[in-house]
């Protein structure tokens, strides 16, 4: 599913974000990726997306060398993939059923399928109640269960979550991590880099450690946070 | 494609509507920026206007002697006729010249008495020249010089007017260059405040670009509802500004006719209004559009 070879990325050519990183990600796994601040977690994410080029080295999503697609071919791997941020960046000129909705009009799916699929998708989060508000009328937790149910809508195949609970409650950090794993058990693939020792603990699956652009610990099964 | 375009104008009209304060400012600037273009085309009218009556005025004279023959006036003027730069020639006979001066003096005794003493026509015929522009009349005169029969006329009026036809060549100049020079600057001015305004307001939509780019949308999905946008903005400022600049010329018309008899701005604009409508409208739309193409060209790129 995703496998990242000898990856390395540096800022201005000098300072190395991540150091000859290799990864292998199966079908289906869940894996929390763990470390101090500037390990280059999030760097990771951004290299599943297409934000960022590695210096060196390869990432391949799905058979396909993502470090060569030409910048026509992002979006197409975006669909592939269903991103959670920690600032939940949801478009705020538009409410939840348009936010959720615009991420099926990328894909060019048709008007009933987006009035069909999207409140189901904002049921199964628990926001039916909210279809018409804005994000500016929300409470963070509902915020990112919103940016949970676009990022599930196009039923993406891997789910990148960059600290989703960074800025929520125990309660709500909670709701959303249960969300990322019941989508876990429909079949995604969901890698969460994630502070949060408790959250990572609950989950009990796999666990990276990261530090200083490189993988210090990978514990397969039954993984706790250590750094 | 239906389905694409309607998504397109409906999520360009949605944010069009929904960011009122940014929708009424960059509107607002826009509205401003199209009131100056009118306002440069109804001073460009104006000016024109006075350029033409004041040419309009200007001709040369050419006098000929009381014993010229008839066909060697009309073969003069078939010279000028033929002659480049000459856009009519009028022939006043000796019998005309008479009977308009005794028209114009009818009410002016002494003047009716003196010329019943006179046996015969005392006026001579003329040949009222005009050019095409003010700068012809030295050439015209110089050809007149020339002409083979030069000993039948008397006089050219060229030289006697000569400072006053270069008078107002200059002005008229001055005018046409003046006007351009300031509709040229103006014109980037505005194009420049309008340009300005867009990539400011896509510069607010900056996080929002960069979301849908991070959730799979395809340039043409991020781009193609801010042009829209942009283009909204630039249709309604038009109508806003053609609302508020036909009124205004109807109020102003009668007062610049008071002035300058020749100019009625009104009627011009009124004549032309479908013009004036589509090429205002045209360019707030391509203003707003290629504004903001290029404004969002920047935050595209994730």
């Amino acid at each position: 599913m995703i496998e990242i070879k000898n990856v390395s990325t540096s800022y201005d050519g000098e300072i190395e974000i991540l150091d000859q990183l290799s990864l292998e990600v199966k079908d289906g796994e869940f894996v929390s990726i763990v470390g101090p601040a500037g390990a280059g977690k999030s760097t990771l994410l951004r290299l599943l997306t297409r934000e960022i080029k590695p210096t060196s080295g390869e990432v391949i999503v799905d058979g396909v060398d993502i470090a060569g697609i030409s910048s026509r071919e992002v979006p197409l791997l975006r669909r592939k993939i269903g991103t959670v941020f920690q600032d939940f960046k949801l478009l705020p000129s538009r409410n939840a059923f348009e936010n959720v909705a615009f991420a099926l009009e990328v894909v060019g799916a048709k008007n009933a399928e987006i009035a069909d699929d999207v409140p189901k998708v904002l049921h199964i989060v628990g926001l039916s109640d909210k279809i018409s508000s804005f994000p500016h009328q929300m409470s963070g937790g509902e915020k990112q269960r919103l940016a949970i149910a676009r990022a599930l809508i196009h039923r993406p195949r891997i789910i990148l979550a960059d600290e989703p609970t960074g800025n929520l409650d125990l309660v709500n950090s909670y709701d959303v991590l249960k969300l990322l794993m019941k989508i876990n058990e429909l079949g995604t693939t969901v890698i969460m880099v994630t502070h949060n020792r408790d959250l990572v603990n609950a989950v009990g699956k796999r666990v990276i450690t990261m530090e200083k652009g490189r993988i210090v610990r990978d514990q397969v099964e039954q993984g706790k946070y250590i750094i | 494609m239906r389905q694409a375009l309607n998504r397109i104008f409906h999520a360009g009209w949605t944010n069009f509507k929904r960011n009122s304060y940014v929708t009424v400012g960059t509107t607002g600037v826009m509205t401003l920026v199209l009131l100056l273009f009118l306002s440069l085309m109804a001073l460009n009218f104006v000016s024109n206007t006075i350029v033409s009556s004041l040419q309009e005025k200007v001709d040369i004279s050419v006098y000929f002697k009381t014993t010229a023959a008839e066909e060697e006036i009309a073969a003069v003027q078939d010279d000028l006729e033929a002659f480049e730069g000459v856009r009519g020639v009028q022939y006043v006979s000796r019998d005309q010249a008479l009977e308009e001066f005794k028209q114009r003096h009818a009410g002016n005794a002494l003047i009716n008495e003196s010329l019943a003493e006179l046996e015969g026509n005392p006026l001579q015929a003329s040949l009222n020249v005009k050019a095409l522009s003010t700068e012809q009349y030295a050439t015209i005169a110089t050809f007149l010089e020339g002409n083979r029969f030069r000993s039948s006329i008397d006089k050219i009026n060229f030289y006697e007017n000569e400072a006053v036809i270069q008078r107002i060549e200059r002005i008229t100049n001055g005018l046409r260059n003046s006007g351009f020079l300031a509709t040229l600057v103006l014109s980037m001015i505005a194009v420049l405040v309008t340009f300005n305004t867009i990539r400011l307001t896509i510069y607010n939509q900056k996080q929002e670009i960069e979301i849908m780019r991070l959730v799979g949308g395809s340039n043409r999905h991020v781009r193609l509802p801010y042009l829209v946008e942009g283009g909204l903005y630039g249709l309604f400022a038009a109508l806003i500004s053609l609302s508020i600049f036909y009124p205004a010329v109807y109020y102003a018309s009668p007062r610049i006719a008071r002035l300058m008899p020749d100019v009625n701005t009104f009627s011009y604009f009124a004549q032309h209004s479908w013009q004036f409508v589509l090429l205002i409208a045209g360019i707030g739309v391509m203003l707003g559009i290629v504004s903001s193409f290029i404004a969002i060209r920047r935050f595209i790129k994730i």
